[in-house]
């Protein structure tokens, strides 16, 4: 499993492709957690374990989303909060995570 | 060379971008400003960045929009502040955003150094109105062209550069730029 991280269009999904040409992609991952937690009511935790034993050579694509203002909307907060919880878990088992900024990767792990 | 800062607001970018300068050639320095002036905040702001030019031997050009009509001359070490205000104007006062990226590349093979200061807007998750999102999308999409431009591209944190990547240290791949070498002083070095 490989993590690419960046914030909203930083280049993320272009660079995964380049360096993992063959996939399988899950790409905007902020908003599969988003619909686990917020429609589905998942933990998620629980959700993104599930996710990495079900894909283990999962190629995950995903934005940054924790670097602003608390959300005045509860829902904000709530998804917010998931995805990180949900990525520090993909991150955890990933064996490389890429930060991209401005199309640039660096890698962090 | 071509150098693009970028970071969050008020980390140091424009004090380090003028450092940068200052180990430049003193002829011809050039700060292309580009914030409209429409109130106290604004004024404040402009009066502070005039403050940390004075005696560097900046010529400030005003140019909120339409950079390549900006009465540059050739040669010129220019310091272009910033990326952020100029796609504002251009997409939200009449100006045409398309323009920015033609008027970077001519303006990068007239000058002698170009020093553009971006911002970092990408990475709060919240989906704002759909003229806010087009810009942001439009302002990342100029940023990438512009760090694909860049002999240099450096993330200023609170004050401290971290050289995201120097195509001057033979490698321009990701793998130097590893977060362990953050930090690293480029003052030295530069230009």
């Amino acid at each position: 499993m490989k993590l690419y991280i960046g914030g909203a269009w930083q280049g993320q999904d272009v660079l995964a492709r380049q360096e993992n040409p063959e996939g399988p992609f899950f790409e905007d991952f902020h908003e599969t957690v988003r619909r686990a937690v917020l429609s589905e009511g998942q933990d998620p935790r629980v959700f993104a374990e599930d996710f990495c034993a079900a894909h283990p050579d999962a190629i995950v694509i995903a934005n940054e989303v924790g670097a602003g203002v608390v959300p005045m909307a509860a829902e904000d907060r709530t998804f917010r909060e998931a995805v990180g919880r949900a990525l520090c878990v993909i991150a955890g088992k990933a064996e490389t995570v890429t930060r991209c900024i401005c199309g640039i990767g660096v890698r962090i792990k | 060379m071509i150098l693009l800062v970028t970071g969050g607001s008020g980390c140091g970018k424009s004090t380090w971008a003028e450092k940068v300068v200052e180990t430049m050639p003193k002829e011809k320095r050039i700060y292309v400003a580009t914030m409209q002036v429409y109130d106290r905040e604004s004024e404040l702001r402009v009066a502070r960045h005039r403050a940390q030019r004075a005696d560097k031997g900046f010529e400030t050009l005003e140019c909120p929009k339409d950079l390549e009509s900006a009465p540059i001359p050739e040669g010129s070490t220019v310091l272009l502040e910033d990326l952020v205000n100029l796609t504002a104007n251009e997409m939200f006062d009449g100006g045409d955003p398309e323009r920015i990226v033609p008027a970077l590349k001519n303006l990068a093979v007239r000058s002698r150094h170009l020093i553009l200061v971006t911002n970092d807007l990408f990475s709060d998750g919240i989906t704002y109105s759909p003229s806010v999102q087009a810009y942001l999308r439009k302002l990342a999409e100029i940023n990438r062209q512009a760090a694909e431009m860049a002999d240099r591209v450096v993330e200023v944190v609170y004050s401290i550069p971290v050289i995201l990547r120097d195509c001057r240290s033979q490698s321009c791949s990701m793998e130097h730029s590893m977060i362990k070498d953050s930090g690293i002083s480029v003052k030295g070095e530069m230009p």
